[in-house]
């Protein structure tokens, strides 16, 4: 490949590979089998050019190759003030996209959409919310992808560095729960638990012993918290995680550096640290999907607007956010309809911080930025993000107490 | 650690460096209020600086600098890079080493003439 014998656009990927695995003194190339793309955003200057032009070259991806969120819902960008200019740039992204052979997932949660990597792949993926679930809960193996994703699934090649190398995956710090099984009844909850524990080991690789039977959508909450607080790629939570059936398993036979209890203050801290929005006080916004939403968690909401015959109140956007494909079976089961009849509105392809609604993108595309004052959610990732990109006050609550939120216009 | 053989002034920063936020992605301009070289250019420059901080978009910042002729020579970091850094420094063509086995920061002079040969992890400097 680095040869030229399969065009310049190859040997050209394959030298800024054979560059990248210098700097990390990689032994050698390895075969991956699935990325997950950093889809080009029109908020980005430049980003939408970049892969219409390279896209140009006939460049295309060799393996399946998911795309992650982008910066306005393709379809229905109009209904939530989105400016044309960002949506038209945007879909012009989305064409390359498809000339490249990328799938158009545009998601945070490939991993929900069938893309389920046997354990041991080595993969490639950007979406710290993803890749987190990829290598933990999956066992398949990848790094903390960039913009080289693009020139890992036009070659189907990475170098084998950092966490697709067994060794790198040991354990480092070792939380030992000391919880009731109601302090992690909700989904938010393991939000808090993994915003707690990512603030303390930041990029290494904690190891939780104790945690309850998971469902799938607790592990996605969890996992995007400790990449949120922290920059964590990995964690271990035997025997619920692909590679560790014991906490020995984790610390592959070795010895934790450091050793924490995490007890319901710890959690209650948590919450509190986020929440700069006092009891009683008016909401404006209320954001459920992040990571995006499942076709459960969509059920949910739907049936408990229904059986409480609940309408949101008065001005208030209430956004749920998923994928596309997640969304067409939504809309297939009623369940969509359900949550726009009581006044909701179910977003595709993008979230609040991904959107034209941040400061940034509405002072560089000259645009007035939308008043938001208050939001509540159930992700501390979103309340992370929200606070700086769109300068809102933030409120994490589980999702049945955002609902009554999105009803009241206060937070409880 | 990144290829390059480059030479320019040093730009010595006491502290980590965030590509998003902290330069003007248009002219290599530093932006950040309190920063100790507020309003001087990286372009061009050799800079030296203990770690990135900030988000993975810096990579984005700097192959946009370099789209524009205004990225730096080099970047001598202090500590280990991360991945994004790495990626934005090859594509930006930007010399990179990391990790010298002394400390520069309070060694090399700022403005001090700093050569840098990626592919062999030297540098060489003369006030």
């Amino acid at each position: 490949m680095l040869d030229g014998g399969h065009g310049e656009v190859i040997a050209q990927a394959m030298d800024y590979l054979v560059q990248f695995g210098e700097a990390f003194d990689a032994r050698c190339f390895v075969d991956v089998s699935y990325a997950h793309y950093p889809a080009e955003m029109s908020i980005y200057r430049g980003s939408c050019e970049d892969v219409i032009e390279y896209a140009e070259t006939g460049a295309k991806v060799r393996i399946p190759t998911t795309s992650s969120t982008l910066a306005c819902d393709l379809e229905r960008w109009s209904e939530y003030g989105c400016p044309q200019p960002i949506h038209d740039l945007q879909a012009k992204a989305v064409e390359a996209h498809r000339k490249m052979g990328i799938l158009g997932t545009y998601t945070c949660t490939p991993q929900l959409l069938g893309f389920v990597l046997p354990k041991g792949s080595n993969i490639i993926s950007v979406e710290s919310s993803a890749i987190i679930y990829f290598n933990s809960v999956l066992g398949a193996r990848t790094n903390r992808g960039g913009l080289f994703t693009r020139y890992a699934a036009v070659t189907g090649k990475y170098p084998l560095t950092g966490y697709l190398i067994a060794a790198n995956r040991r354990g480092t710090h070792l939380f030992t729960l000391d919880l009731e099984p109601d302090d992690l009844a909700h989904d938010s909850d393991y939000s808090a638990l993994g915003f707690y524990i990512g603030a303390i080991v930041g990029s290494e690789v904690p190891v939780i012993d104790g945690l309850p039977m998971p469902t799938q959508d607790n592990l996605v909450a969890l996992g995007a918290a400790l990449a949120t607080s922290g920059s964590v790629t990995l964690f271990h939570a035997p025997p619920h995680t692909a590679e560790a059936n014991t906490v020995d398993d984790a610390f592959q036979g070795g010895e934790p550096k450091e050793a924490h209890t995490v007890r319901r203050g710890d959690l209650h801290a948590a919450y509190e640290k986020i929440t700069n929005i006092s009891d009683g006080e008016a909401i404006d916004f209320v954001t459920l999907g992040c990571p995006h939403y499942t076709l459960g968690q969509l059920r949910y909401v739907a049936s408990w607007l229904h059986e409480h015959d609940a309408t949101a109140h008065e001005n208030m956007r209430f956004w749920i956010c998923t994928n596309r494909m997640t969304k067409r079976a939504a809309d297939f089961d009623g369940i969509t309809a359900a949550i726009e009849a009581a006044g909701g509105f179910v977003v595709c392809d993008t979230c609040p911080v991904e959107c034209h609604m941040r400061k940034s993108t509405c002072k560089e595309f000259g645009l007035p930025v939308p008043q938001v004052k208050a939001m509540v959610t159930d992700s501390f990732k979103m309340a992370r993000y929200v606070g700086d990109l769109i300068g809102c006050r933030t409120a994490v609550r589980p999702r049945e107490a955002c609902l009554r939120a999105a009803v009241s216009g206060k937070l409880e | 650690m990144v290829r390059g053989n480059v030479e320019g002034p040093a730009l010595v920063c006491a502290k980590a460096f965030s590509f998003l936020g902290d330069v003007d992605m248009d002219t290599g301009e530093i932006i950040a209020h309190g920063h100790e070289h507020r309003g001087k250019s990286i372009a061009g420059k050799v800079m030296i600086y203990p770690e990135t901080k900030g988000s993975s978009g810096g990579c984005v910042v700097l192959t946009t600098l370099a789209r524009q002729g205004r990225q730096p020579a080099a970047i001598i970091l202090e500590k280990p890079a991360d991945t994004n850094m790495v990626e934005g420094a090859i594509l930006a063509g930007v010399a990179m080493v990391c990790q010298p086995e002394q400390s520069l920061i309070d060694v090399v002079p700022d403005g001090a003439a700093v050569a840098v040969d990626g592919s062999a992890g030297t540098i060489t400097w003369r006030a």
